[in-house]
């Protein structure tokens, strides 16, 4: 049962993160990546990380997916509706580099399965094969002390981290009058 | 929490350790409130170079007293990282003053800029000090997406915005495959701690762990600029705003480099020839395609590709050789930070250069610049030259630490080989110095070259500090 609930949302996660890339239309690349986002809080679940899951349909089925709405919603699309514009974009139509990027990602692909398959045949083996995690390691209070005490430095530069992200983005987003070059103000 | 555990993990020496990031971090804040009113913002240079003050203070501190490992061995504070620190900090400074004079003083968001530009630093000593994936990982977040925004920072040329953006996909598309890197190995392994994989590795990794340690490589590869992960260099240093080339090109490098040292330990020990082969060919790949530039910060761009290379080297010697060496360190301390000078002054002159124009930047226009500017024409043949290697140039000496180091781990083909690359990219310096010397100028493109005192103290101060590291090596030295 929790085999076959796991190869659904496998396969559902991976059907629809092609979705995401594939679709012309950005609500339904939206739509693939909220059921997405779902059925890999689904394999948390079953892998059982209860907190992981949690906190996965918050942040990335709630308040990430309400962005990307949002930015769907003020963008205006019409340079975006299949078959308008981009007929003409060359980047659509490349074949040559869109083969070449799908070898490149192929060949990525293919040599970390290659690993991972090897990896897992050496599961019996208790030094080379994965190791599960400690009992208790999704437990909130685990996961709290672990980021106060030894994971602190991370944690706390994560929020320095956004409060540079957040000034970039308004340097990059906000509308700006238009500037002369460098030289033109000299006198 | 009990007060036990508290006391176990933030005492006097995690202070001591975290005391230059915390400064940075302080000075990031200070300078958001400093935009909160019109009078305050003057005391914006007075914050910046504070907080660099005050960081590399604190990492002199410790060079004194180093510190191992704290919060539970997750962040190191030894005399390497001190020095990488100090190494970060004079390459923001550099890349900050010659930033001043760059911008027209009306541009808008100048704050923004100095605040970005100082939360680099910050994440370059996480990369450097790191001893826990996750650490490096918010490390190397911390770097990139200040240089992505600052890359693209001149709105108004859309190459800026092109090489940021470039910057930023390719980028994500390197932390994305650390990232998977990182969740392979510690599915492998179960730990992310450097310490504790350093031993797994001792006895042998499996393949799921050597596939994710091909990814994590990768990933350091590509902010190194090292062949195949080279191509987004020169299109990036040249769309980028100078002062954030300086930055991009020397303190980004010397992150990478510090933590792809650190690391070598992880690698399978077939690797060294392989990584060595790569050096080989990112040297290849940075001279040859620098030899038919005709602009000279993209010239300057392939050329720094070249230095990756032999950087490189250092990784194949260290990991050819076994333990983490001390002599692997040094040298590829000292390299950097006559490369900080070197790069950081020649980058300096041509956002100079830049400054009045974008065309200045071609070798056309430098034509006779060492009858009508001489000291500039001086200083830029002394910083081609340090790039070069010629003897009595801080990079000479560096260069030669590296292939010694090289040698003694019986890489001798592969030294060999980069110094015949040493060679031909004299080559291309020779010809800029030409142009500047032998031509005759051509008036229309003559760059008029406006009076900056800060930019001319920065360029002296590189300057001196390439002369120093060339002839008197052992101030430098006798710090590592």
């Amino acid at each position: 049962m929790v085999d076959l609930l796991f190869y659904v949302a496998a396969l559902v996660a991976v059907l629809t993160a092609v979705g995401v890339v594939l679709a012309r239309n950005p609500v339904v690349s939206v739509v693939s990546l909220l059921s997405c986002f779902g059925s890999l809080a689904v394999i948390y679940l079953l892998a059982g990380f209860q907190f992981l899951a949690a906190i996965q349909i918050l942040v990335y089925g709630g308040a990430i997916m309400v962005l990307f709405l949002f930015v769907v919603m003020l963008l205006n699309l019409g340079g975006l509706n299949p078959e308008d514009e981009d007929r003409d974009d060359p980047l659509f139509h490349d074949r040559r580099r869109s083969a070449g990027g799908l070898a490149v990602a192929v060949a990525l692909g293919s040599a970390s399965l290659i690993g991972i398959l090897r990896g897992a045949r050496h599961l019996a083996e208790p030094t080379n094969g994965l190791v599960p995690p400690e009992e208790g390691f999704d437990a909130l209070p685990a996961l709290a002390e672990a980021m106060f005490t030894r994971y602190s430095l991370p944690f706390e530069a994560a929020s320095v981290l956004l409060l540079a992200t957040t000034v970039g983005v308004m340097v990059l987003a906000k509308r700006q009058r238009s500037i002369p070059p460098a030289g033109e103000e000299r006198s | 929490m009990n007060p036990d555990l508290i006391a176990q993990y933030f005492n006097a020496e995690c202070a001591a350790a975290l005391a230059p990031l915390v400064t940075l971090a302080g000075g990031l804040l200070l300078l958001i409130v400093a935009e909160w009113f019109e009078p305050m913002n003057r005391l914006r240079p007075l914050l910046f170079v504070g907080s660099i003050l005050g960081a590399a203070w604190a990492e002199v501190a410790l060079l004194n007293a180093p510190v191992a490992a704290v919060l539970g061995g997750t962040y190191s504070a030894d005399k390497a990282s001190a020095l990488w620190g100090l190494v970060f900090l004079a390459s923001t400074l550099i890349a900050w003053v010659h930033a001043r004079s760059y911008y027209r003083k009306s541009r808008p968001f100048l704050g923004e800029h100095d605040m970005l530009l100082l939360t680099a630093p910050i994440g370059m000593m996480m990369m450097a000090g790191a001893l826990d994936l996750t650490v490096f990982f918010i490390g190397l977040e911390l770097l990139s997406i200040p240089l992505y925004c600052l890359a693209s920072f001149r709105r108004d040329r859309s190459e800026s915005v092109e090489a940021g953006l470039k910057y930023f996909v390719l980028g994500a598309f390197s932390v994305g495959l650390f990232l998977y890197g990182a969740s392979l190995i510690y599915a492998a392994t179960g730990t992310l701690s450097l310490t504790a994989l350093t031993a797994a590795a001792a006895t042998g990794f499996s393949p799921m762990a050597q596939v994710g340690m091909a990814f994590v490589l990768g990933s350091l590869l590509f902010k190194l600029s090292v062949w195949p992960f080279h191509l987004w260099v020169p299109d990036v240093y040249q769309g980028a705003p100078t002062p954030v080339t300086i930055l991009m090109a020397t303190g980004t490098k010397a992150a990478a480099l510090a933590f792809t040292l650190r690391i070598t330990g992880l690698l399978p020990e077939s690797s060294a020839g392989l990584i060595a082969l790569l050096a080989v060919l990112t040297m290849a790949a940075g001279n040859l395609g620098a030899l038919v530039q005709s602009n000279l910060k993209r010239l300057l761009a392939y050329s720094g590709v070249a230095h990756a290379g032999t950087l490189l080297l250092l990784v194949a010697a260290q990991r050819a050789s076994g333990e983490l060496s001390y002599e692997a360190t040094s040298a590829a301390l000292f390299y950097m930070a006559a490369y900080v000078a070197t790069a950081g002054g020649a980058f300096g002159l041509l956002a100079w250069l830049e400054a009045d124009g974008e065309h200045f930047t071609q070798i056309e226009s430098l034509k006779g610049l060492g009858r009508r500017r001489p000291a500039m024409a001086a200083a830029m043949t002394l910083f081609l030259l340090s790039l070069g290697g010629i003897p009595a140039t801080g990079g000479f000496l560096a260069k030669w630490m590296v292939f010694s180091v090289t040698l003694d781990a019986h890489l001798t083909g592969y030294a060999i080989a980069g110094v015949l690359m040493s060679v031909i990219a004299l080559a291309y310096y020779l010809r800029v110095i030409a142009a500047m010397y032998m031509e005759p100028a051509s008036d229309q493109v003559a760059p008029p070259m406006a009076k900056r005192t800060d930019a001319m103290l920065a360029t002296a101060f590189c300057a001196a500090a390439v002369l120093v590291m060339g002839v008197l090596p052992s101030v430098f030295l006798g710090l590592i």
